[in-house]
């Protein structure tokens, strides 16, 4: 038999099998908690940082994503501390994010607005610097915007994985970092990739998107914005 | 108490281009022991019961770590040697390293040893490049002399990037990746360079080690307070008229340090830990230097009164938001929103709820951070928001 471990999430004893992550415990016992950089089927990045979670004992917030969870661990993932500084990272992102949801392409889907409103983050406190990066939309298959970018690295990954050596990859430091193509070229028309397509549908943000023509019918389903 | 000379104890009196000159002193003499007459274990347990502590700035316990590396299964594994020092105001490392090169060789050969490794690193700062030939000549020599049997040292520069000290970033550099930290668990003891069980020390800590062999657990642990044991180098810099690099026995109040031997006048407020350092005012100089109340890697820059509090803690701020990896949200983000804010505060420009906001995301990086980057860099905006809050105030408009 598989080791287990016991735990408490949230008030309840939970057990679970050695090895797996706290985000993955808490999603097997129906509790939802945010990610923006985390892929089921890669191993965690521990950037967004907005899995944290409180962890009895440590001085920190901890990455649920990251982080196994250990025999006798008290788990809170919705405690008023968590939930304070998820929203303030999130007000951190917006800090730096155009304004330009009203019309952008991926509003009604993008998950960094759904979380945003699930956080109730309304106005951001913060301001920073915007990036203002060229739009890349001469290849007929990918269209980047860099300012809407959020660095979660999910297209980074996904191109590593793609098997086509890697066309994006993170360069510059700190608040100038940005996920480039080549050697920060812009994504020229010639450009291929077996699947465009695959780093499109897992950024979170609208820096990715298909080009679509006039009247060409939608797949995504209209998303309801609370708030 | 008077300056101890442990660490430094043959820095300025042995020729470091001399293997010879360093054999007089009992050079040497601890890797012989180690490897004649004392197992793995009793290696690591002496450095546990001396209560040696991490020299780099974590104050992590060293016989600890090398327990967990000695303990971890695997053939292959790796000693690393943090010559970064990228610390703002930190020079202690460089001075070790031009005036004793054959002790820190001698303490990673024991390490490997202890831990089983037959790899070992020095990870060196690329503006020490200047260094590189004097400590390619100590390796050689070492080497040539039969110490170096079945342990081998390289080094390996860094390109410049303050993270790169941090020890995750530093395995991912000397991968030849770029330099991010890596979130923990895994440690670096069970997963680090290349995946293999490593020990990642300072110079200082390691400078430490075969004199603590030599003298036993006991001699080393008389020294110092209940949880901070032996001597720490400092190097002091700024508004003083000896700076320069003294060794301390650990506890010594501040006030020795800053007043007695580098002659301070008039301070107003000292750093001490560099950037992500905390920030004493003057009233708090006889607090006494240890890991119990303030340490970092022992860099200590003294302001005086013709300072401005807000000028300091702006360019603090910039450099780490300069030197952010940018990987995690709280400190790419948060870094810069503080300079900005402070920018704003430097020019007269504040707002009372700016000072709310800074103290806000000072928690929150502090909690939420990947690494000790993000986690320690609001240190100094909430060290001057508890003591020098009228600077802030007075630079609000109304
Ligand atoms: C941003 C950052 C920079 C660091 N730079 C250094 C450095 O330059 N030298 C160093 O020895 N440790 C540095 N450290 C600490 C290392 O991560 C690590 O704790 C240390 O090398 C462990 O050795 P020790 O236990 O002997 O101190 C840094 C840590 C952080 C978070
Ligand atoms: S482009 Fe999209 S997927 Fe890639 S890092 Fe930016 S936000 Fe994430
Ligand atoms: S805290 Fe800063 S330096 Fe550390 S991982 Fe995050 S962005 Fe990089």
């Amino acid at each position: 038999m598989e080791n287990k471990v016991n735990l408490t999430l949230n008030g309840r004893a939970v057990s679970a099998r050695q090895g797996m992550t706290i985000l993955e415990v808490a999603r097997e016992n129906g509790i939802d908690i945010p990610t923006l950089c985390y892929l089921e089927d890669f191993s965690p990045m521990g950037a967004c940082r907005l899995c944290v979670v409180e962890v009895e004992g440590s001085r920190t917030l901890v990455g649920s994503c990251h982080t196994p969870v250990t025999e006798g661990m008290v788990v809170h993932t919705h405690s008023p501390k968590v939930l304070a500084a998820r929203k303030i990272l999130v007000e951190l992102l917006l800090a730096s994010h155009p304004d330009s949801c009203l019309v952008c392409d991926k509003a009604n889907i993008c998950e960094l607005r759904r979380i945003a409103a699930d956080l109730e983050v309304g106005l951001p406190r913060f301001h920073a610097r915007k990036h203002y990066y060229p739009v890349e939309d001469e290849n007929p298959h990918i269209i980047r915007d860099m300012s809407k970018c959020i660095l979660c690295r999910r297209c980074v990954i996904a191109c590593k994985s793609a098997g086509n050596g890697s066309m994006f990859s993170v360069a510059y430091r700190g608040f100038e970092s940005k996920v480039v193509f080549g050697c920060d070229q812009l994504v020229d028309e010639a450009a291929v990739c077996p699947d465009f397509d695959g780093c499109i549908a897992l950024c979170p943000s609208g820096a990715l998107r298909k080009p679509v023509k006039i009247g060409e019918e939608r797949a995504e389903k209209a998303l309801i914005i609370k708030g | 108490m008077p300056q101890q000379r442990v660490v430094l104890k043959n820095c300025g009196v042995i020729d470091p281009r001399r293997i010879e000159t360093y054999l007089e002193r009992d050079g040497f003499k601890a890797l012989a022991k180690v490897r004649r007459e004392m197992t793995r274990e009793q290696v690591t347990d002496e450095i546990k019961a001396s209560g040696l502590r991490g020299r780099g700035g974590a104050g992590f316990p060293t016989g600890i770590k090398w327990e967990g590396a000695r303990q971890a299964p695997g053939e292959e594994k790796y000693v690393i040697c943090n010559a970064d020092e990228g610390e703002v105001g930190t020079f202690k490392d460089r001075y070790i390293l031009e005036r004793d090169p054959f002790t820190l060789i001698e303490a990673m050969a024991i390490a490997g040893y202890a831990i089983g490794a037959k790899q070992g690193y020095i990870y060196l700062r690329a503006e020490y490049h200047h260094l590189f030939d004097l400590l390619q000549n100590a390796i050689n020599q070492a080497k040539k002399s039969g110490y170096l049997d079945g342990f081998r040292i390289e080094i390996r520069e860094g390109a410049g990037a303050y993270i790169c000290g941090e020890e995750s970033a530093l395995m991912d550099s000397i991968e030849g990746k770029r330099g991010e930290s890596r979130y923990r668990p895994p440690f670096p003891t069970t997963s680090g360079l290349w995946g293999k069980p490593t020990i990642i020390n300072n110079v200082e800590t390691l400078m430490n080690i075969p004199q603590i062999i030599l003298n036993g657990a006991g001699w080393f642990s008389q020294m110092g307070t209940e949880r901070s044991k032996g001597t720490k180098v400092f190097s002091i810099s700024g508004d003083v008229e000896n700076p320069g690099v003294y060794e301390l026995v650990l506890g010594s109040p501040l006030r020795e340090l800053v007043e007695d031997l580098a002659s301070a006048k008039d301070i107003k407020l000292i750093q001490i830990g560099g950037a992500t350092g905390r920030i004493l005012p003057y009233e708090k100089i006889d607090t006494p230097l240890a890991f119990e109340t303030v340490l970092g890697a022992g860099a200590v820059t003294v302001y005086n009164r013709s300072r401005d509090v807000i000028d300091i803690v702006y360019r603090t701020m910039e450099f780490l938001a300069e030197e952010s990896c940018g990987k995690c949200t709280p400190c790419r983000q948060g870094t810069e929103v503080m300079v900005e804010i402070l920018e704003k505060f430097h020019r007269g420009e504040g707002r009372e709820q700016d000072i709310r906001n800074l103290e806000a995301l000072s928690q929150v990086m502090m909690l939420t951070s990947l690494c000790g980057l993000g986690q320690a860099a609001p240190n100094a905006v909430m060290d001057t928001l508890q003591y020098f809050k009228d600077a802030y105030k007075k630079r609000v408009v109304v």
